[in-house]
């Protein structure tokens, strides 16, 4: 009886709200982004996260991209398990020695073309942990990056700007190519 | 003080003579005996009931050139810290590990760091410095001054062979034999969103038979980092150990700092404090909350917690401007004022949130295959907590009644904690429900602040000073501890030492005669952090 009940009553997530200022961005942000998404990857775009010696703040933000409030997945983006198969690896961290092997493994196993997207202060140049005993200066000394998204942690819509911006560039890319 | 002298007496009688003994700054108790002493001591303190929760190293304590191992013990009951101090004239000095088995990883990690060695550990492989290091290469001594290092790593190596021929200490894993054992190994980088680790089990089928972690993948050399840098400037450091622990963090190096200076914090800045400790520990709670349910197989349930967690964060933002609160702490107080009608706004949201946080509760407790899996699955036993010094909501499940918040009450948490939330059975679904009930006590305890906190300035005066100091504090995760050491107005030494490095230990016996499938569930229900490990 419960379990029939269940098909009428309000689903637990719709109590809660979500919309206002903040919301109406990141929705905009994202379903310009889908468009771009659309065209350039044939609707879907595949990212393999990579930390490399984050603190996790990073982390919990790409999370949370995947949570009800930003959903990314609506918008063709999903993180996926394996490097194989992504087309993107977004990379945290500022790389240390430690992670290193296990860094360059992974983006050899991605088929190309590939993209890495450094996110984060310490992704981008190392940020407070530049020059020391135990990390690279950011992810550019390991890999080629394509975009760097800096902030401690940038937040959500940072992301999706980055990888907003990620995107256009591509197409600038291409369009000039032609 | 003397109370104390009278109980050391007691434990040690006439078999360990104490040379010295000096009280610290922040209700911690130093003392000295001899040498070769200190084993005895070590036992005796044991029998005593006494749990050792950190040890470290440090070089040129007081004597130039000369190591000191610090081990710092606590005991339930007892609201000082014993710090016995242990200057050491060889690189060959004895372990206690038979003693305090949670000294492992501790004596492995100042091997790595310093390059002393423990007769009688019977683990000799290097902890946090992994193959690609030299063997020679000790960072925290003090004749190495950090800088970048070149030709380290596999920038050249492109596999593992020639990798083992360049470095020739490849790591050696516990290995079980016998009859349809294999092992699975797992990681750095796993499948998910989450955080470098390897995990090598050794299973029969699909049950765990052994369990071995390795970590300090993440090791950003954090300690190193702060030495030589003036006190205000390593906040940001402190708040980078582990992002989502930045306030409990950067207050405990507050703290310990504030003490050394004898800074006295105004009442609205302590108050303001502990209200983000406070939000810290809800979202990060909520995190888990939902992770455990994204575990079994429920993302339904779990969104609910994980709309609330971003509500929380946007929270976080309005009254700091920071989703994790960073830059917001500094020595002596806050950075900035947190707005009171801010505080107002979030009182009120937090009537909403009880609201919605039950109802989301009672989705996981309504639904019969959810509790399924987190009954009986991960259990810690009681008796382990002390041997490794679990803490935090992974001991408050299994029974014991240790919250740091209490035991050794800090800023203004004397007056307003209660007895500790506990469930008994040590399983995932304990420590689900004594993180539940710790939510739902944050936020009585924010609402309480917000309409008790004083008017005043956020900000003390200080006058920086030499000298050295311990904050102990209870983190979302457990207790933390922080040593810091100030020479000539500059960090000497800062030793961090987060809950989940000892946490992590316990992982390896709560696994076992699981299954391979529930061991996300009960790393998660465990919520370890893996930069807070690595530094």
């Amino acid at each position: 009886m419960e379990a029939i009940l269940n098909i009428f009553r309000k689903k637990p997530t719709e109590n809660f709200m979500m919309h206002g200022k903040e919301q109406k961005e990141t929705e905009k942000i994202s379903i310009e982004l889908k468009k771009h998404i659309d065209t350039i990857f044939g609707r879907s775009l595949a990212i393999r996260e990579v930390d490399s010696g984050s603190d996790n703040s990073t982390e919990i933000e790409l999370v949370n991209l995947t949570t009800p409030h930003y959903d990314i997945e609506r918008f063709g983006i999903s993180f996926v398990a394996s490097p194989r198969h992504a087309d993107a690896m977004i990379v945290t961290g500022a790389v240390t020695h430690n992670m290193e092997f296990a860094l360059r493994k992974a983006y050899d196993a991605m088929p190309a073309p590939k993209l890495v997207i450094a996110v984060g202060n310490d992704a981008c140049n190392g940020g407070i942990f530049r020059e020391g005993y135990a990390v690279n200066n950011g992810v550019e000394e390991i890999l080629p990056v394509d975009m760097k998204i800096p902030g401690n942690p940038p937040t959500p819509k940072e992301i999706l700007l980055g990888l907003l911006a990620l995107m256009k560039k591509i197409r600038h890319e291409r369009e000039k190519g032609k | 003080m003397n109370a104390f002298t009278h109980k050391l007496e007691e434990i040690f009688g006439n078999k360990v003579t104490v040379l010295e003994m000096s009280g610290g700054c922040n209700n911690e108790v130093f003392i000295r005996v001899k040498e070769d002493d200190v084993e005895k001591a070590a036992s005796m303190l044991s029998k005593a009931d006494f749990v050792l929760i950190a040890m470290f190293c440090e070089e040129g304590f007081q004597n130039k050139g000369k190591f000191s191992i610090f081990y710092v013990f606590e005991k339930k009951s007892y609201n000082k810290i014993l710090v016995l101090v242990r200057d050491i004239s060889s690189n060959n000095i004895s372990s206690v590990t038979g003693i305090f088995p949670a000294a492992f990883w501790y004596e492995r990690e100042i091997m790595d760091g310093f390059g002393i060695n423990f007769n009688g550990n019977p683990d000799k492989r290097r902890l946090f410095l992994h193959e690609w290091y030299q063997n020679e290469f000790h960072p925290l001594l003090k004749s190495f001054k950090n800088r970048k290092i070149e030709n380290i790593g596999p920038r050249k190596i492109e596999f593992k062979k020639e990798m083992e021929e360049n470095t020739g200490n490849d790591y050696e894993f516990k290995e079980m034999k016998g009859d349809g054992v294999y092992q699975i190994p797992v990681g750095p980088i796993h499948a998910g969103i989450i955080e470098p680790g390897h995990f090598r089990f050794s299973v029969i089928g699909e049950v765990i038979y052994n369990l071995e972690i390795r970590m300090f993948y993440k090791h950003r050399g954090i300690e190193k980092f702060a030495e030589e840098k003036k006190a205000e400037d390593a906040i940001a450091i402190a708040e980078s150990i582990s992002g989502d622990e930045s306030v409990a963090n950067s207050t405990a190096f507050c703290t310990a700092v504030e003490k050394i200076y004898m800074a006295d914090v105004p009442k609205r800045a302590l108050h303001l404090r502990t209200i983000l400790l406070e939000l810290e520990r809800i979202y990060s709670h909520l995190g888990d909350l939902a992770g455990m349910i994204i575990d079994v197989g429920f993302p339904a349930g779990a969104s609910q917690f994980f709309i609330l967690r971003e509500e929380i964060l946007r929270m976080n933002n309005k009254l700091t401007g920071s989703r994790f609160m960073k830059n917001i702490l500094t020595i002596g107080g806050l950075k900035k004022e947190v707005k009171n009608d801010a505080l107002i706004r979030a009182n009120h949201y937090f009537n909403k949130f009880l609201g919605e946080f039950h109802k989301a509760v009672k989705v996981v407790h309504t639904t019969a295959s959810v509790i399924d899996r987190l009954e009986t699955t991960g259990i810690i036993r009681k008796d382990l907590i002390k041997c490794l010094n679990i803490t935090g909501p992974a001991a408050r499940g299994s029974g014991a009644a240790i919250d740091t918040r209490i035991d050794h009450p800090y800023g203004i948490y004397g007056k307003i904690m209660q007895a500790p939330k506990i469930r008994y059975a040590g399983d995932v679904l304990s420590r689900f429900e004594v993180k539940t009930e710790e939510t739902i006590e944050s936020v009585k305890m924010i609402q309480n602040l917000i309409n008790t906190v004083p008017e005043g300035n956020v900000n003390a005066e200080y006058t920086p000073k030499d000298g050295f100091g311990l904050c102990i504090l209870e983190a979302p995760r457990g207790q933390s501890i922080h040593w810091v050491d100030i020479k000539d107005g500059k960090i000497y030494r800062y030793k961090i030492r987060t809950a989940s490095f000892c946490n992590w230990q316990a992982i390896e016996h709560a696994v076992l005669g699981n299954i391979v499938p529930d061991f996300p569930l009960i790393n998660k229900s465990l919520n370890l952090s893996y930069a807070g490990t690595d530094l």
